[in-house]
């Protein structure tokens, strides 16, 4: 188990700079993601991390040790990818053994942390088999497997279970999470599913063009976004954005409309825009509703209704029903929603706070 | 908007008019191809199709390796097969008839035996040689590297010379008088006969071969290092394996299928080993760089007294042990196949 910290991290390839000068701590035993869209240096900085790339300035420190020079192998990290990098010729035994193999390890010992690590993730019975004779399932646990016998100070995962099906991937990321309550190891995670970063996340760390955008814990991110990016991509589905302006203090004006924010302090006239989640807005007649809707999609989940709409002006409009509501495209309906439930952002995407 | 339909329009229309040809070609193909579909039944059509090429496959390969069959069993130095007289295998039994292998001058037929001992010494080295240096320069090849296009075309352009040329530049480089001994005496060396001194004369043959081929042998070993996914190198890294480990225990056990694949096409072509050696050495000095290719040539057509029926004896042999190679390879690529399918 190590603590990280990264200080004013920049990675450049030629003229491009990726990285932007990340600043970022991670605590032992923490269990941190990485998210954000694609070309967002999410698997830049954990390949700085790991040492498969070079800072190109900042500092790197594990332990409190400055490791920007300290090569990928002698670091301590073990890195799991999201093609799996099995060795193919290998049998499942040989390709766990083979980084134990490098360090000299006695055979007893490398003997014993295989069969530990294979009795962990049920994989005893395929430790002679090749990777091309696993299925995706076991492929993703051997990875791991070879990760855990290295018994490394922080684990690296690069979009683990990308590669698998939607189904198998629910399964892994129960047990990813058990694995991490298990060996109380720190462990890095990247995805841009931002469903597998709230679900394992201790912390989520928002990336964007290469730089930071929030960092902070699932329900953080999910109350309190910090601007109109982080707000869109956390939740599923995911935050309307209604344009509008700020109108007397207290309120806002959206589609001719004046809407009570009590605690909004913004210039009268300024352009805002009012991000609501679909969860926590209500269905109503259109004649009473904050935003009157015409339904353009109906998707019916079973426990749940998702109604797509578009308001006056155009814009989409995503409301979560409970139950299985009937509803017709080209229906109008109404939304409306506690002020409380609403975030606020001004014209650059920075969210105004709310006394 | 309304630009880019009308572009669109006019492109289409360029290649409607660009497929009338095609589409006439294919209206009168119908009703003779309608007639032999009548005629063979579906069933039967396949075998229209391939009809064309087996005919040529026919009178270049199969009917020659039957008159190669017929002249071998046959005697005397007419052409025509009714000038011939039956030997039966006289003409393979004085080919192998030999006191000790090892020594070609124990042979009845010492010049087939002394081209045998050459070809099999070409063969070993040359092949070893050649995946080795092949091996070599795809390794450096395959690094980052400034230039690196390039470097690759400078390796692969000696393939796309025809035998023959490859044969006379170097001759021209390495006779009497050539580019090399100007070079040698120049820095005060004396001057050296590359091509009439028998132990530089198989050097240089065996230089000269692999430097042609090269390329070639590089450019598989180069798809296959390529196709060597990064991440396990990576992974590899991680895992703390030096350089020379991940060479023996990553790089070469992935590429092994190519290098086998490597390994059997040359011992192929060094076995048929000719137009180059020939025009380079001429086999000499004496028969000293002979290689079987060119005792079958020799004994067959450039005699005064033309063998033909020893000359095709000698050709089946070598054909026999092609045909061996060839099926080591098939089973190679098939073995390759159904392992990469699995």
């Amino acid at each position: 188990m190590s603590d990280l910290v990264l200080n004013q991290v920049v990675k450049e390839f030629g003229a491009v700079r990726i990285l932007h000068g990340i600043d970022l701590a991670i605590r032992d035993g923490e269990f941190v993601v990485f998210v954000g869209p694609s070309g967002c240096g999410k698997s830049t900085l954990l390949r700085v991390i790991a040492g498969l790339e070079r800072v190109s300035s900042g500092e790197i420190r594990l332990d409190s040790r400055l490791v920007n020079d300290v090569s990928a192998a002698d670091r301590g990290l073990a890195m799991v990818f999201q093609s799996y990098a099995l060795y193919p010729h290998m049998s499942v035994r040989q390709n766990l053994a083979f980084g134990l193999e490098n360090s000299r390890m006695p055979k007893a010992e490398i003997d014993k942390r295989v069969a530990e690590a294979a009795r962990m993730l049920l994989i005893e019975p395929l430790l002679h088999r090749k990777p091309r004779q696993l299925s995706g399932g076991q492929r993703q646990r051997v990875a791991i497997g070879r990760a855990i016998v290295r018994r490394p100070g922080i684990f690296l995962l690069d979009e683990p279970l990308s590669n698998l099906d939607a189904e198998l991937r629910v399964v892994m990321r129960a047990e990813l999470a058990a694995l991490h309550n298990s060996l109380k190891a720190t462990m890095i995670y990247v995805t841009h599913d931002q469903t597998e970063a709230m679900t394992l996340a201790d912390r989520i760390v928002v990336l964007k063009d290469g730089r930071i955008e929030q960092v902070g814990t699932p329900l953080e991110l999910y109350n309190q976004p910090a601007n109109r990016f982080v707000a869109g991509f956390i939740g599923s589905p995911r935050m309307n954005f209604i344009e509008g302006e700020a109108a007397v203090a207290g309120a806002v004006s959206i589609n001719g409309r004046t809407l009570p924010l009590p605690g909004l302090a913004a210039q009268t006239g300024a352009s805002i825009v009012l991000g609501v989640r679909p969860h926590a807005v209500t269905l109503t007649a259109p004649e009473d509703a904050a935003i009157p809707l015409e339904v353009t999609l109906v998707e019916q989940l079973g426990a749940e209704t998702v109604l797509h709409g578009r308001t006056v002006k155009g814009e989409s409009f995503t409301v979560t029903a409970p139950g299985q509501g009937r509803f017709s495209i080209g229906e109008r309906v109404g939304v409306t929603f506690a002020p409380e439930h609403v975030h606020v952002f001004d014209g650059e995407g920075r969210v105004i706070s709310r006394s | 908007m309304a630009l880019v339909t009308e572009e669109r329009g006019q492109a289409s229309s360029l290649s409607s008019l660009l497929a009338l040809p095609f589409h006439w070609f294919m209206a009168a193909l119908n009703a003779p191809m309608s007639f032999v579909q009548r005629r063979f039944g579906i069933g039967g059509m396949g075998v229209v199709f391939l009809a064309p090429n087996m005919l040529i496959f026919g009178v270049f390969v199969l009917i020659p390796v039957a008159i190669n069959v017929a002249y071998s069993l046959t005697g005397g130095t007419a052409i025509f097969m009714d000038g011939r007289h039956f030997v039966g295998l006289d003409q393979y039994r004085s080919l192998l008839n030999c006191e000790n292998y090892a020594i070609p001058s124990t042979c009845q037929e010492d010049a087939f035996w002394q081209s045998v001992h050459n070809t099999a010494f070409f063969v070993v080295v040359q092949v070893t040689v050649l995946v080795l240096a092949a091996l070599g320069t795809a390794l450096v090849l395959n690094r980052e590297m400034r230039s690196r296009g390039f470097w690759r075309s400078v390796f692969f352009f000696p393939v796309l010379l025809s035998p023959v040329v490859v044969g006379l530049i170097w001759k021209w480089i390495l006779q009497r008088d050539g580019l090399l001994n100007a070079i040698l005496l120049d820095f005060g060396f004396e001057r050296t006969l590359w091509l009439a001194e028998r132990h530089w004369a198989m050097f240089w043959a065996i230089f000269v071969s692999v430097w042609a081929h090269l390329g070639f042998y590089t450019l598989i070993l180069l798809a296959g290092l390529q196709a060597i996914p990064r991440d396990l190198y990576e992974a590899a890294m991680m895992d703390g394996t030096g350089r020379l480990r991940t060479f023996w225990r990553i790089t070469l056990p992935l590429l092994w299928p190519n290098l086998l694949v490597v390994v059997i096409l040359a011992l192929i072509r060094a076995v048929q080993i000719f137009d180059e050696a020939f025009v380079l050495t001429g086999g000499g000095p004496g028969t000293s760089t002979m290689f079987i290719t060119q005792y079958i040539y020799e004994t067959g057509f450039a005699h005064v007294l033309r063998n033909l029926g020893l000359a095709s004896a000698a050709s089946i042999l070598m054909g026999i042990v092609l045909v061996a190679l060839t099926a080591l390879q098939l089973a190679v690529s098939n073995r390759r196949a159904k392992k990469e399918g699995a």
